[in-house]
């Protein structure tokens, strides 16, 4: 067992980009070593020993690297991206791409994060205990494959486009969803606790579930009868009919 | 200027007939000389290949490919390529780059340079949008550039042709030229750009484009015909009509065929097919889709008028872009893709659509072969152009793979067995062992160029061309392409030295200048008298007035667009 705990000195006001924290960066490190980590903060370099105080403990592969991070970390973007392995606690607030294009491990947020949470990921686990922004699981711009696998967990809100392009694994929301969720789904399940709108357009496989209310319906399914889904009936709509697709929407 | 000799260079440079021969190459103010003074810097080439820097006479750089890059915001983080596609950090003489298929400005430059490529034909410019295709033209570093210009769905062509007035056409198209400060004469599915206003399209050479009146046969015999007339450097530069449908090989030689009647004013081909692949397909539907090689080559192999380039298909992502505008509709129809269309006003059309050529897919694998067919089955090099339409067949990074393949049977073979058997069956390739060698591989891509562009200056290395040369890591009489198909490929990926212009831009496949090209362009209006010229231009005039969105003074090129041009003026004898 590796434990890095990552204290932030004082917050930031020019974004970091901090790609290079994750546990398969840190395996294996000595304190020094992790604290020589390059960052970008702004358009120049800095270490990661500048902005966090580093405190290390222990040394071991990936997987058993566990990284806690302290602070408000609501202008360090890109943390956790590409991970495979390991865990990453956030006490705080954490920016954009937070675990984007993850392929396995655990990322928990316990504060606010932003936009493009597990953006594109493949694998692994995400829970934000708080609300997340615009774009969860979604794939980036031009993109036509978003999250294809792992699951994220969001204990709040969401904003729009959740799950945009998503192909695989799951996605909970237990708050409220904000406009189109689950556009051009080809694959993924999405169940959203609270109120959301327009859900679920273009979709061609995968399940999306409102368990709220769907303020909006867009008239592009079919209704197909009712479904039971965690002890709780749902009437049930397929398609989206406009592009032959097969998905399934449950609604209240 | 400074002084420059190349020794030990194994030089292969068909115009001038040497094949891999050990010498010395004398540089002085960018052109080839004779000799240099012995304070000349000297660049040891060790016996490595050395041929003249390559010219791409098909290819899409500027224009068009913006709006590809505008619909495809993720290429820029493909990089299939390492090395010649993603994001790139800059460097003290480079840009940032990015993109894969449609790469940024910079990256276009310097990509094509580390593969030995010092000259691009930028293969369609709409009038209209001219002006923006030159900004994008200046900033491509390092490469010469010129682009051909659209005609063949232009309102003013389609009137003069209906209206037999051979000599305004003439006189339009010099205009035009000048207008767009183009090359030459592109031709893009006659008729259909102009049908596709209307939802239509023409699926041979004798259907009629509506309100014209006229058909694609005559629009091609009008525009061959003045293109002879204001004697220009290139023939007529075709995208036959029915790209990309099963069939359509027959309209392919039919166009072919048309044009054994027009007489050439200069000494090149009457007619240049682009992206031969896409024309040359057999079978009635998708079903029976299969190549129609063998009757495409019985017919080329047995003339002297005509120039061709591939169209090579590479596997993986591409991304098309075409005047074709109805071409595109039905692509993003069958593929479920992104679409992009575009209407030019009284000119022409355009639209980009993403695609993905997989090897699974037996048309995509079939197209593959079909390719390969062309440039193997024509017994003369000196007919076909190396190109993959890029990046409509593949981006241009992929040429190394594509030289490989045209010199090693084997690494075909051991695609082939990889491919649907389906596929296989509907393709002639394997029954094809020919390899080319290096000598054939400088016809296709330097020496046809510098003839069918009636380019003398580039293209060759003899004395008074100018100093683009390509120094390739290969040692030829030590190499076996045949087997050593990777070695092979990384040489062509990264030149040891290319020299653009007298001026070392890339060394041992690292960027290390990067000077501003140049733009060509034809001026044909000597062949053009003042009472024609004069008519023809109160026509356009006329034109302006009813149906442009933009006046003629700020229609045209003006010069400072070009801060680097090279004009090429045609006259009568």
């Amino acid at each position: 067992m590796q434990t890095v705990t990552l204290t932030l000195r004082e917050k930031n006001r020019i974004p970091i980009e901090a790609d290079t924290i994750s546990p398969d960066n840190f395996a294996g490190l000595s304190e020094r070593d992790i604290e020589q980590i390059p960052l970008c903060l702004g358009n120049t370099q800095v270490f990661l020993g500048d902005i966090f105080e580093v405190v290390a403990d222990g040394s071991d592969s990936a997987e058993n690297v566990r990284i806690e991070i302290n602070g408000d970390l609501s202008r360090i973007k890109r943390i956790g991206q590409r991970m495979s392995a390991g865990e990453i606690v956030i006490n705080g607030n954490v920016d954009m791409h937070c675990g984007c294009s993850m392929t396995g491990g655990k990322i928990t947020i316990n504060g606010h994060a932003d936009n493009w949470v597990g953006c594109e990921m493949k694998g692994g686990e995400i829970t934000v205990n708080g609300n997340a922004k615009y774009y969860v699981g979604s794939g980036y711009r031009g993109e036509s494959n978003g999250m294809s696998g792992g699951r994220i967990v969001v204990n709040g809100d969401v904003l729009d486009y959740l799950g945009e392009h998503m192909c695989g694994g799951e996605i909970v929301v237990t708050g409220n969803a904000g406009l189109l969720p689950g556009l051009s789904n080809n694959g993924g399940t999405i169940v959203i606790g609270g109120n959301t709108t327009m859900a679920a357009g273009e979709m061609k496989k995968g399940m999306i579930v409102i368990k709220g209310n769907l303020e909006e319906m867009l008239p592009i399914y079919r209704e197909d009868g009712t479904e039971e889904f965690e002890g709780q009936t749902y009437r049930k709509f397929t398609g989206d009919v406009n592009v032959k697709g097969k998905g399934t929407l449950l609604v209240k | 200027m400074s002084e420059l000799i190349i020794k030990n260079a194994a030089v292969c440079d068909p115009i001038n007939g040497i094949n891999c021969e050990k010498m010395d190459l004398a540089v002085k103010d960018g052109k080839i000389v004779e000799n240099v003074s012995s304070g000349a810097d000297v660049i040891d080439a060790g016996g490595r290949l050395t041929m003249a820097g390559a010219i791409d006479g098909h290819t899409h750089c500027a224009g068009k490919i913006n709006l590809g890059r505008l619909m495809s915001p993720h290429d820029m983080r493909m990089n299939p390529v390492p090395g010649l596609s993603g994001l790139q950090e800059p460097t003290p003489y480079t840009r940032a780059q990015s993109g894969y298929n449609t790469p940024n400005t910079f990256a276009l430059g310097y990509r094509y340079s580390k593969l030995g490529y010092t000259t691009l034909s930028e293969a369609a410019i709409s009038m209209l949008s001219a002006r923006h295709t030159h900004e994008e033209f200046e900033s491509i570093p390092i490469l010469d550039k010129w682009g051909l210009t659209l005609f063949g769905n232009n309102w003013h062509v389609m009137n003069y042709v209906r209206d037999e007035q051979p000599e305004k056409l003439a006189a339009y198209i010099a205009w035009g030229l000048k207008a767009s400060r183009g090359f030459g004469v592109k031709v893009v599915n006659p008729g259909g750009g102009e049908a596709w206003g209307w939802g239509k399209n023409v699926t041979s050479l004798d259907d009629v484009v509506a309100d014209f009146d006229v058909t694609p046969r005559q629009i091609l015999m009008g525009l061959a015909e003045a293109n002879e007339a204001l004697r220009l450097p290139h023939s007529i530069h075709v995208h036959c009509n029915n790209l990309g449908k099963p069939g359509n090989y027959e309209t392919t030689l039919e166009t072919m065929k048309l044009m054994e009647g027009v007489k050439t004013t200069r000494d090149r081909q009457a007619l240049h097919l682009a992206h031969l692949q896409f024309h040359s397909y057999g079978g009635n539907s998708w079903r029976e889709f299969e190549s129609a090689t063998p009757q495409i080559t019985d017919y080329i192999n047995g003339a002297d008028h005509l120039t061709f380039d591939m169209g090579q298909v590479i596997f993986g992502p591409a991304m098309t872009m075409t005047a074709d505008g109805p071409l595109e509709y039905s692509n993003a129809r069958m593929l479920h893709a992104k679409w992009s269309n575009k209407d030019v006003e009284l000119e022409d059309g355009a639209g980009v659509v993403p695609i993905e050529y997989s090897p699974k897919s037996f048309v995509n694998a079939v197209q593959w072969a079909i390719g390969l067919e062309l440039a193997l089955m024509v017994e003369d090099p000196w007919k076909v152009m190396f190109t993959t339409d890029s990046p409509n067949g593949g981006s241009f990074v992929n040429y190394p793979e594509a030289f490989a393949l045209l010199m090693s049977a084997k690494k075909r073979q051991q695609i082939i067995e990889s491919l649907p058997n389906l596929a296989v069956d509907r393709m002639v390739l394997p029954g094809i062992d020919r390899e080319l060698d290096f000598y054939e591989l400088a016809v296709m891509t330097r020496g046809i160029q510098s003839k069918m562009f009636s380019m003398n200056n580039i293209g060759h290395l003899g004395v008074g061309a100018d100093a683009d040369i390509a120094v390739y890591d290969i040692i030829p009489d030590q190499i076996d392409p045949g087997t050593e198909h990777e070695k092979l490929k990384k040489a062509f990926s990264a030149t040891s030295c290319t020299i653009k212009s007298g001026n070392v831009v890339v060394r041992d496949g690292e960027i290390v200048a990067t000077p501003a090209g140049r733009t060509y362009w034809v001026n044909a209006s000597g062949c053009v008298s003042n009472d024609v010229n004069e008519a023809a231009m109160k026509d356009i005039k006329n034109n302006f007035r009813r149906y442009y969105t933009v006046g003629i003074a700020n229609y045209m090129v003006e010069d400072e667009y070009l801060p680097h041009p090279v004009e090429i003026t045609t006259e009568v004898n």
